[in-house]
């Protein structure tokens, strides 16, 4: 390595290195500042788990029921170019740029008790103020654009050229996506899927304006926060944390070929 | 350029939101080099951003001028040593209503004499703020105590928010007071008729959405937002001064004892405002001067034009330790 490209890496491994701190130095200084007392207490309060076991509960429901309609969305968008295209992608992409609490108040109007949607189904018994099912919806508006979008990527990398050889050997477009698009294809999807869930569950502001019962673990933390202080709070949100980079870490290493395949 | 303007943080209770912020505009037109920076919260959350959470504060105005000594002369500031506040202003009162919207369920044949009833029917969504963390839910519950005394119908209680949450309300009564305790965690069945918030002006949302179809508010809060207000009796409503002795009859326990060292217990009274500056403010002078203006004229008129009328004069709680720019608008306390 020449003395140019030193000066290169080491300038922007050190800017690099302030950004990963900046991520890092938040997560361990609350490691360190919550007690292992009182965080094997959190651990015990049968509040806490069953917030947590609702929260990713919700999260995996919201990306399963977000599955149904995303994928074959995704794929709709990798194969074909259509007139309003752009328009529609942008469409999609409208919850990420949405401030979350506006989400939760637009999702209200639509699923609360009066709104269009909530109105039809409060007869079948599905109502969604404070409870599971608006948190699911919550959720699914908020996350979904990942979903699409990495499924959408990973339909596109898919040479159409497979497909075309399945459906003249006879194959139904069905069986040939199913068989042939989707088994190439599944880390992406997968991979969209998790992130989804991940965003999903990390909901606070959408989630909070629909459904502030039962308490997902975000809710939990702002409540322990603002009504019971710092020491209330600090454990659960530890919890949090390291459940989430628990399970993340299992799945990046489950989808990790993928990332050597694609380079 | 305006950076050069002084901070003045103000924790003020949800109710207050309409009129400080009123206030805020005319102090600031006043003082054009003081920035108020208000938030609101519950009153008792109010309070805990000061005692627990340490947050710099300049002024605190809560919705119970009770709370200040029960949480704030009683907590040091373990930086100081010294409590977090030793004197108070109850500058307002105001009275329990229940607010509703001509769509709401029964909205036709709800009156003060059946509201009770229609209440608690499991077709009705009521509103409640948290008791834990505001004054208006716990205040709510010292109506339903007294209601059942004032109607001969104990059950009133219960039939309202028997089987509703997860850890249930309780209520007790010895023959002299009544008592209604609060578990630790208040959280909603998922069927529940009755919808939980945080804060009180929560709700007020949620009414408007037609999620919910009666709340109890204050009266002031219910006028500031042009809802249908339903007035409750007198002797329930918490904002006479001539039943002072009547709320009395009740109180509601609260069970916190995993957070916090102190066990609050709420006895009924008339309902009162409390303004304090923290002895850990950054600009305590500043933070009289916005008092002061509160008490003059032109505050007055401002919270009046908000339907939140002022007591003239108002009522100091430990008279010789208030700052010398206010101690003048004060009467001696204990004398309503």
């Amino acid at each position: 390595m020449n003395r140019r490209n030193l000066a290169f890496n080491v300038t922007f491994a050190i800017l690099g290195s302030l950004i990963v701190i900046f991520i890092v130095l938040p997560l361990i200084s609350t490691l360190l500042s919550t007690t292992p007392a009182a965080f094997l207490q959190a651990f015990k309060d049968p509040q806490v788990i069953r917030s947590i076991g609702l929260t990713f509960g919700a999260g995996l429901i919201a990306t399963l029921v977000a599955s149904i309609t995303a994928i074959p969305l995704a794929f709709l968008l990798a194969r074909h170019n259509f007139r309003g295209k752009r328009l529609l992608e942008a469409v999609i992409n409208l919850p990420v740029v949405i401030p979350h609490t506006a989400a939760g108040i637009a999702l209200l109007l639509v699923f609360g008790r009066k709104g269009i949607l909530g109105q039809w189904f409060s007869p079948l018994g599905l109502t969604f103020t404070d409870n599971l099912a608006g948190i699911v919806v919550a959720m699914l508006f908020v996350s979904v654009p990942f979903l699409i979008n990495m499924s959408r990527e990973s339909f596109a990398l898919v040479d159409e050229e497979y497909e075309k050889v399945a459906l003249t050997d006879g194959a139904t477009p069905f069986q040939a996506f199913l068989s042939v698009t989707l088994p190439i294809a599944w880390r992406g999807v997968l991979g969209g899927a998790v992130m989804m869930w991940a965003r999903g569950i990390s909901e606070f502001g959408a989630v909070v304006i629909l459904a502030y019962h039962p308490k997902i673990a975000t809710v939990l933390i702002f409540e322990r926060f603002n009504g019971f202080g710092l020491a209330a709070a600090q454990p659960i949100a530890l919890i949090l944390i390291l459940v989430s980079l628990v399970v993340f870490l299992l799945l990046r290493i489950l989808l990790l070929p993928d990332h050597k395949e694609s380079k | 350029m305006n950076n050069e303007k002084t901070p003045l943080v103000v924790f003020a209770a949800g109710s207050l939101i309409i009129p400080f912020d009123h206030l805020e505009k005319g102090f600031e037109a006043r003082y054009p080099n003081i920035d108020v920076q208000a938030e609101y919260h519950g009153s008792i959350q109010v309070i805990r951003h000061a005692t627990e959470l340490h947050k710099p504060i300049d002024v605190i105005a809560t919705a119970d001028a009770s709370l200040l000594p029960m949480l704030m002369y009683s907590s040091i500031d373990p930086e100081t040593g010294i409590p977090y506040a030793d004197w108070y202003i109850r500058f307002a009162s105001n009275r329990l209503a229940i607010a509703y919207h001509p769509q709401s369920a029964y909205a036709k044949d709800i009156n003060s004499d059946n509201w009770y009833e229609i209440l608690s029917r499991p077709d009705v969504k009521v509103g409640l703020a948290d008791p834990r963390f505001d004054a208006v839910g716990y205040r709510a519950l010292m109506t339903y105590a007294l209601a059942g005394q004032k109607y001969s119908c104990p059950t009133i209680f219960t039939d309202m928010f028997y089987g509703q949450f997860t850890f249930p309300l309780g209520i007790f009564s010895d023959g002299l007071i009544t008592t209604v305790t609060v578990p630790e965690i208040l959280e909603t069945r998922p069927d529940s008729h009755v919808l939980v918030r945080g804060a009180s002006v929560e709700l007020i949302a949620l009414l408007e959405a037609g999620e919910i179809d009666y709340a109890f508010e204050y009266e002031s809060v219910i006028r500031q937002h042009g809802l249908k207000m339903l007035k409750i009796p007198p002797e329930l409503n918490l904002g006479e001064a001539d039943y002072q002795e009547y709320y009395s009859q009740v109180q509601v326990d609260e069970d916190f004892q995993r957070f916090s060292s102190v066990k609050p217990v709420f006895r009924g009274e008339r309902i009162g405002y409390g303004i304090t500056i923290p002895e850990n403010a950054s600009h305590p002078e500043e933070a009289e001067l916005f008092i002061a203006y509160l008490l003059s004229p032109e505050g007055r008129s401002i919270m009046a034009g908000d339907s939140h009328e002022m007591f003239d004069p108002v009522i100091c709680d430990q008279p010789e330790q208030i700052p010398s720019s206010l101690s003048s608008a004060c009467q001696d306390h204990n004398t309503e």
